[in-house]
């Protein structure tokens, strides 16, 4: 058993350096990030496949049980979304689950931090609806129905 | 149409969960079984400076920082569907021994919670107190049929569901899609 991944120590002591100052003071980096809302642990992981209307119905589940909701953006990175608007919850947030699977467009600002990509969204500036529709090839995810 | 066997298995086994005071190999990717001594954060509070006194009471995700200072985003806890934030909130603030697996993949390391206790020497908790919690919230019996299949019967998810549909296409799609098979 590890007690910490090594990963985590490295960083941590370069940040316990560099954050002397708290960190709540960054004001993160502006950003529009374009790409697909996303359940952020089936895409992660890999458990099954996590993408479009083939997992929609997962990903709602999984935001409603508040499992972070993230953007795959169109570079393939993850962005772990903790803000929609003015609406600072992260879990189970209303607005989330209306736009789970949904290609969107949103203007926010980016926090790194220890290999994770943060995102406070200040709006979404387009929502296409779901546009991968790829059911017919991967049926519904993960029960069939 | 192509199918992936192991969300089953995995899910199958967090409804079927036995008691052991030690994280469970899931079979993840690039995944490292770690405990480990962290202060429990509000990962919004913690990068922007945005601070309710209760960390957000349950509605934010929630972070472990250790003590080298690394912000742990905690994504899953011991049950079917569900997150860290139902398991974390009671320790806001506080200093807490995680126990679970650590994975990596497609760029990002992330942590599933399983067992968690105040530190040093608080009570072992299996990180499953969503659906209890879930339970009292929506009127059902924790334990009963309606939680054991929570992400079924709970209100926002029938109301998104109900109007969208499984595949999100709406309901015609479902019904279309659902005939075939």
């Amino acid at each position: 058993m590890l007690k910490i991944p090594a990963v985590f120590a490295t960083a941590g002591l370069a940040l316990s350096a560099a954050t002397a100052l708290p960190v709540s003071a960054a004001t993160g980096e502006r950003v529009k990030v374009t790409g697909e809302v996303i359940d952020s642990w089936c895409y992660i992981t890999e458990i099954m496949f996590p993408e479009g209307s083939a997992h929609h119905q997962c990903a709602v589940w999984c935001a409603a049980g508040g499992i972070p909701v993230g953007i795959l953006g169109d570079d393939g990175t993850v962005y772990m979304v903790l803000k929609m608007g003015d609406d600072a919850t992260s879990v189970a947030n209303p607005a989330v689950l209306e736009i789970q699977s949904h290609r969107v467009k949103v203007d926010g600002a980016l926090y790194k931090r220890d290999g994770i990509n943060y995102l406070v969204v200040d709006r979404v500036l387009t929502d296409e609806g779901i546009v991968k529709v790829n059911h017919e090839e991967w049926g519904v995810q993960p029960f069939g129905k | 149409m192509k199918r992936i066997s192991s969300a089953t298995a995995l899910i199958a086994g967090l409804l079927a969960a036995t008691p052991a005071w030690a994280a469970e190999e899931w079979g993840l990717p690039e995944e490292e079984v770690a405990r480990f001594e962290a202060k429990v954060v509000d990962v919004l509070c913690e990068l922007t400076g945005d601070c309710p006194t209760d960390c957000g009471g349950g509605k934010r995700q929630l972070g472990l920082v250790t003590d080298a200072g690394a912000l742990v985003l905690p994504v899953k806890n011991f049950t079917a569907f569900t997150g860290a934030a139902a398991e974390l909130i009671d320790f806001c603030g506080k200093r807490v021994v995680a126990d679970g697996l650590f994975t990596t993949n497609r760029g990002t390391k992330i942590f599933a919670l399983q067992f968690v206790k105040e530190a040093p020497d608080g009570k072992w908790q299996r990180a499953n107190r969503f659906l209890p919690k879930w339970a009292e919230a929506n009127g059902f019996q924790a334990g009963g049929p309606e939680s054991k299949q929570w992400f079924r019967n709970d209100p926002q998810v029938k109301a998104v569901i109900g109007r969208d549909g499984v595949l999100g296409l709406g309901t015609e799609a479902d019904k279309d899609y659902l005939e075939k098979q």
